[in-house]
């Protein structure tokens, strides 16, 4: 989830601090002009923000001469009730916000906080695939941004890779050694779905949530560590606490390119695909600046800038992208698993109280 | 909060010279709308209502309530998922600070018949220590039990992992959930997490039982010697009696200072033993958006952080008027 993309971002950033010091002194060193277009972007803090700064907005205005005021936003369910608040009080922080999809569909029927988008004005979506592109009831309301994968990890000198995610249910290996994320909508279910049942299809009765959420127990003797946060996970597997589980596709490059016994690896099921979009804000008067940035950031050229400097993986082909192989391999794979967004709202209640009950054994 | 309601109290009464009544009748309206305000906040949202797949709005339903008590299924399906974090707050908060106390004691008891120099050296020490935040213990903790830098690398190197497995006893504690296939662990589980708790509250531990051990008149000791009375029995007829109510007072103080214990709980115990206070927050910051439901099991835990207090309370007027 972004949620925890957001942890890691922070922890793979030396010092936030030294963020808010540039904005700071940024901010100073460029007075406003009053003649100068201008848009205000929020994204996820840390190392992930400083890249935006660093490498995506400078682009942007050189090619469109708008001039990007960063925002950030600590990650996307909280900060859909700071925009809330704010909304309700009349004025906004940002423009456009980066929202996961689930976020995206869960501000969409709290109703009036995001206004829909002229695709017109933004031709350069038609790269993405349409999946990508969101519509309510008022029209586009989010154009995808970039996306990350969360992928199954091993570690290679305690066990061999695992063609399918059903291995992990195999005690005789991986007994008490397994770090899964905790939360009820950090995907398990929906590669669960993917391995033993029909998909996300699975999804659309409370029978079928309940099977899955019972195949999720039996993994229970398995797992070691169910992590809140990405870090405890990270710890773990350099410790060797766990030796397997599940952990972003991305960090886990990273940390194997450090030298820390780590595999990530796309079983024959795939691995589990979230994304973020581009939303504006309903009490934005930038719509015409905004389209601008998010016809910018569909662009094949940005799609792999952001691969390249961010770690995230491109929503466009990679075919159209100039992204070799091995960039391409460092953050993304396939196959890959969509998550069943919308059941996961629906049933917010009931799926998050039976996985609870599940986890608790009550 | 109890506390600071006891604190308020003085204020709220004029001082004996009282120069500025209106001085003072502001302070206690600002102090009373800081410790009020909040808590009225939360037990209204507490009857709010959950839009599910949104937030919530206000409302006045006893759902979040009920759904503590018999789960949100009800009446399909009932369950005590909620009870038993609420049980676990209580087990993990009694067994810590009760282990705390007693392994306190005695060196609180030692250090108070120490030189008046020692004393204040071992007193700053621990003072010290209280500003160790409770994530910078958890982390080290985190450290100590981890499988390549802390015990369980120890068990290994020391062969004593190895002797385990020879003995049988490796099996047993992989029952009990300290080991898997390969070495002894210690994340997650209910011994790391007690350990941290204890550790965490210890230092206050000390410092609740010196003032009473550190006035315990010596010649009471010394005239129960002279009479034959053996150590042990000094310590059960003369000492324990003494500072018996201070030994319940830092109990129970200890106690409801770690029914609300956040960072342990999420590092050392594992989902299925987790607590109340994990959960609200988990509702209230997570993505559900659920603070309806949060703020109903903060009163939960609110109130029967009371109640004990109360009983406490009770328990000890009873033992003085006898």
């Amino acid at each position: 989830m972004s949620h925890f993309k957001m942890n890691r971002r922070k922890l793979l950033t030396t010092a936030t601090s030294a963020g808010g010091l540039a904005l700071a002194s940024g901010m100073i060193g460029t007075p406003l002009i009053a003649q100068t277009r201008s848009l205000r972007v929020a994204s996820y803090g840390g190392y992930f923000e400083n890249s935006f700064k660093d490498h995506v907005f400078p682009a942007f205005t050189a090619a469109t001469g708008i001039e990007v005021e960063s925002v950030t936003q600590p990650n996307s369910a909280d900060w859909l009730v700071t925009m809330q608040q704010a909304t309700a009080a009349g004025s906004v922080p940002t423009d456009l916000s980066l929202y996961a999809r689930d976020t995206m569909i869960k501000a969409s029927r709290l109703g009036d906080l995001i206004a829909p988008l002229d695709m017109d004005a933004i031709p350069d979506a038609a790269n993405l695939d349409g999946y990508f592109i969101f519509e309510d009831g008022t029209g586009p309301i989010g154009v995808g941004a970039l996306s990350w994968v969360s992928a199954m990890v091993i570690n290679p000198d305690e066990v061999t890779a695992p063609e399918s995610w059903a291995e992990f249910w195999d005690s005789s290996v991986y007994e008490s050694s397994l770090g899964m994320s905790k939360n009820f909508n950090s995907q398990l279910l929906d590669i669960i779905a993917a391995t033993f049942f029909d998909g996300e299809e699975t999804f659309a009765t409370d029978e079928g949530i309940v099977a899955l959420i019972e195949k999720a127990a039996e993994l229970k003797p398995n797992v070691a560590l169910w992590w809140t946060a990405e870090s405890q996970m990270e710890q773990s597997m350099k410790n060797g606490d766990v030796i397997g589980g599940q952990y972003y596709h991305d960090v886990a490059q990273l940390m194997a390119a450090d030298g820390f016994a780590i595999r990530s690896i796309f079983p024959k099921e795939g691995n589990p695909q979230d994304y973020g979009s581009w939303c504006l804000s309903s009490l934005s008067e930038k719509s015409e600046e905004a389209a601008e940035f998010i016809n910018f950031t569909s662009q094949p050229s940005t799609q792999a800038l952001m691969s390249r400097m961010i770690g995230t993986a491109p929503l466009v082909d990679v075919s159209v992208t100039d992204l070799t192989e091995e960039e391409f391999g460092s953050v993304s794979g396939s196959p890959v698993i969509r998550p069943a967004y919308e059941a996961y709202l629906d049933k917010e209640t009931f799926i998050k109280e039976s996985w609870d009950r599940m986890l608790a054994g009550a | 909060m109890t506390a600071v309601d006891n604190a308020k109290a003085p204020l709220a009464t004029p001082a004996p010279r009282a120069r500025w009544p209106l001085g003072s009748l502001a302070m206690a309206l600002v102090v009373g709308f800081l410790c009020v305000t909040p808590f009225i906040l939360v037990i209204v949202i507490s009857f709010g209502q959950k839009i599910e797949g949104a937030g919530w709005e206000w409302a006045f339903t006893f759902a979040n309530y009920q759904r503590f008590f018999v789960g949100a299924l009800w009446p399909d399906e009932v369950t005590f998922l909620h009870l038993q974090r609420l049980y676990y707050a209580l087990y993990y908060a009694v067994l810590a600070s009760v282990l705390a106390v007693l392994t306190a004691f005695p060196f609180t008891y030692l250090l108070t018949r120490l030189s008046r120099r020692a004393q204040s050296i071992w007193l700053v020490f621990i003072l010290a220590s209280l500003s160790l935040s409770e994530v910078f213990i958890v982390m080290g903790w985190d450290v100590l039990l981890s499988n390549r830098s802390g015990l369980p690398m120890l068990f290994e190197v020391s062969g004593a992992t190895d002797w385990l497995k020879r003995t049988g006893w490796f099996e047993v504690l992989r029952e009990w959930g300290l080991a898997n296939p390969r070495n002894v662990k210690f994340k997650t589980s209910e011994f790391a997490t007690i350990l941290t708790m204890s550790y965490l509250v210890w230092p206050y531990a000390v410092i609740l039982l010196y003032p009473a051990l550190s006035r315990l008149d010596p010649s009471l000791t010394e005239a129960a010697r002279t009479m034959g009375a053996g150590p042990a029995r000094v310590m059960t007829s003369v000492i324990l009696p003494t500072v018996k109510l201070s030994l319940i007072g830092a109990t129970l103080l200890l106690f409801v200072f770690l029914l609300g214990s956040y960072v342990t709980v999420v590092v050392f115990a594992e989902p299925a033993k987790q607590t109340t206070a994990v959960a609200v927050y988990e509702s209230v910051r997570g993505s559900t958006l659920d603070a309806p439901f949060g703020a109903a099991q903060a009163v939960i835990l609110l109130v029967t952080a009371a109640g004990f207090l109360a009983i406490a309370q009770w328990l000890t007027k009873r033992s003085e008027a006898r």
